[in-house]
């Protein structure tokens, strides 16, 4: 039985590990410095500084600020709401509706964010008439993280010891004073795990950005808000679909290692921070 | 979501005007001679997520057990650190590997035409859902209480028993909700299996041939809305695909949900 189980357990032991070195290391021969900042940052051309897109396959800068530009809105839209879900749930909310709550959040987790790009190619680009653009991507994806954020919110502030808020209440502070004098010094780092979790959970979303906000290339860096962005995601996914000269394959897996490091910095950030969490 | 639900219902209405609820049973999808039938894509979904099942159930329990139960703790740790770090790679890096390491591969050992079809966007979404399952037991078998184990060994149980007639029982609330989780995760898994499905609309024939190219529900959607004007029918039948997703998701994370309430 043991043996048995052994066996069948190797595989996805191991497999996952063999994918992660075998993209590491075919990335390797693209991978350098002037492929991040971009192929003519030598040059000092202040309008080349980010990456010269044009020449699809060099330079990966304005891919990688589009991602994280993106990243940046849909959690800066989403934390807010999120915050006030949790607090709404931690104050006012009976168990009836604490419990469908948590059923509601759960729910809407579960359904494939592709669902979500549909929603908002109908509502942000053929209804208000948004265009293909940073806004739409930031929206949507913020839709997408807004129930993996507020349910680790609503965990951090169940893990305030109740005998707090409850000395709190007794000094008599008011509400707001709770929240920003006990509740946040407690409850900040569980909180910030979440956001960098759900922040690694953005910068992997494809599906729903593809048609709502990104192009190929053409653009450096976005005008406005209302503009279109190129981002590392989906620049992976066009070059694997065109792909079949050497040096675009080489990209490609450039790309992925690239996104791959900063989804990882991300969720070994939040990791530390649990850990520190936990001891202190 | 109640208003989520009511944009898709009210996008893909004229879809569901025109030709009704049977065309979830009709076979031809050819949206330049207006035939929107969605059975391929629905079998082709149903196919990848039970293949996908088939290979990361056994193994993802498996790797469960033997990092929990077999391995010294001070792996544990580590090995665990690992796997959500897998949980969380992107899924269209999955679907470069699944393209470009995957499809030679069957193709070759296989010895086939091409390389795209459903065996491989099942296997790539069982590698992706390898490390959800795998975490969800673990917790689920960390969970039980040491006293349990105790008794058992005092039983004089031997370590098969212990794991058929005392672990597993007791865990399976919380491999059950894995298992789910996984279901909905490689319902919903677009970008990975979009690169290697083959994008042919066409029922498999026989409807157990897996080495076809085909088609699922997501991987339409995302195949076909950059072509679909806004308004014409084959978006609202794009709209239509997505609302069968929405509402099969839902009903599984209820499931999920009212199982782990009752037991």
């Amino acid at each position: 039985m043991k043996v048995f189980l052994s066996l069948l357990a190797l595989p996805a032991l191991l497999l996952p590990v063999a994918c992660f070195l075998y993209i590491i290391v075919q990335a390797f021969p693209a991978l350098d410095w002037e492929l991040i900042v971009g192929s003519s940052a030598s040059s000092g051309a202040a309008g080349n500084l980010f990456g010269d897109a044009a020449n699809a396959g060099h330079g990966l800068w304005s891919q990688i600020s589009g991602s994280l530009l993106m990243m940046l809105l849909a959690c800066l839209l989403a934390a807010p709401i999120a915050l006030s879900i949790a607090l709404f749930h931690a104050l006012w909310a009976s168990p009836r509706q604490q419990r469908m709550l948590i059923t509601l959040l759960q729910v809407l987790q579960g359904i494939p964010p592709i669902v979500y790009g549909l929603c908002g190619l109908v509502l942000l680009i053929h209804l208000l008439h948004w265009g293909i653009s940073l806004a739409a991507g930031g929206v949507i994806l913020a839709v997408v993280i807004l129930p993996l954020l507020s349910s680790n919110a609503i965990h951090a502030l169940q893990r305030i010891p109740i005998e707090q808020t409850e000395s709190a209440k007794a000094l008599g502070l008011s509400v707001g004073a709770m929240i920003t004098r006990v509740w946040f010094p407690v409850a900040w780092s569980g909180m910030l795990t979440g956001l960098l979790l759900a922040m690694a959970r953005a910068l992997s979303e494809t599906a729903p950005i593809l048609f709502t906000a990104t192009v190929f290339s053409g653009v450096l860096w976005p005008d406005s808000i209302f503009s279109p962005v190129t981002s590392l995601q989906t620049h992976i996914f066009y070059l694997a679909q065109e792909g079949s000269n050497a040096h675009v394959i080489d990209v490609a897996w450039a790309s992925a290692a690239v996104l791959l490091g900063l989804v990882i910095c991300f969720s070994l950030s939040a990791r530390l921070l649990r850990r520190y969490e936990e001891s202190s | 979501m109640l208003i989520l639900l009511w944009f898709l219902w009210d996008a893909s209405s004229a879809y569901w005007y025109e030709f009704g609820i049977s065309q979830l049973w009709a076979a031809e999808w050819y949206p330049y001679e207006s035939l929107y039938g969605l059975l391929p894509a629905i079998i082709g979904t149903v196919w990848a997520m039970l293949i996908a099942m088939l290979i990361a159930v056994p193994c993802g329990l498996a790797a469960a057990i033997v990092s929990s139960e077999i391995l010294p703790v001070s792996w544990q740790g580590w090995i665990r650190l690992g796997m959500e770090m897998l949980a969380g790679i992107p899924s269209v890096v999955y679907g470069l590997i699944g393209l470009w390491v995957l499809l030679p591969w069957l193709q070759y050992t296989l010895d086939l035409l091409t390389g795209h079809n459903l065996l491989a966007a099942g296997m790539i979404l069982s590698l992706m859902i390898l490390p959800t399952m795998m975490v969800m037991s673990q917790d689920a078998l960390r969970l039980i209480p040491i006293e349990q184990r105790e008794a058992a060994m005092n039983m004089g149980m031997n370590w098969n028993q212990r794991l058929m007639r005392v672990l597993l029982p007791q865990a399976w609330t919380g491999i059950r909700s894995g298992i789910l989780l996984g279901l909905g995760r490689a319902l919903g898994e677009t970008m990975a299996v979009m690169l290697v499905v083959g994008s042919l609309d066409r029922v498999p024939d026989p409807i157990y041939n897996i080495l076809e190219p085909a088609q699922t529900l997501t991987s339409r959607i995302g195949r076909e809305m950059g072509e679909a004007a806004f308004g014409s029918m084959h978006f609202s039948a794009l709209m239509a695909c997505g609302l069968v997703l929405a509402v099969t998701a839902i009903c599984l994370s209820l499931l999920a949900q009212q199982k782990r309430s009752f037991v």
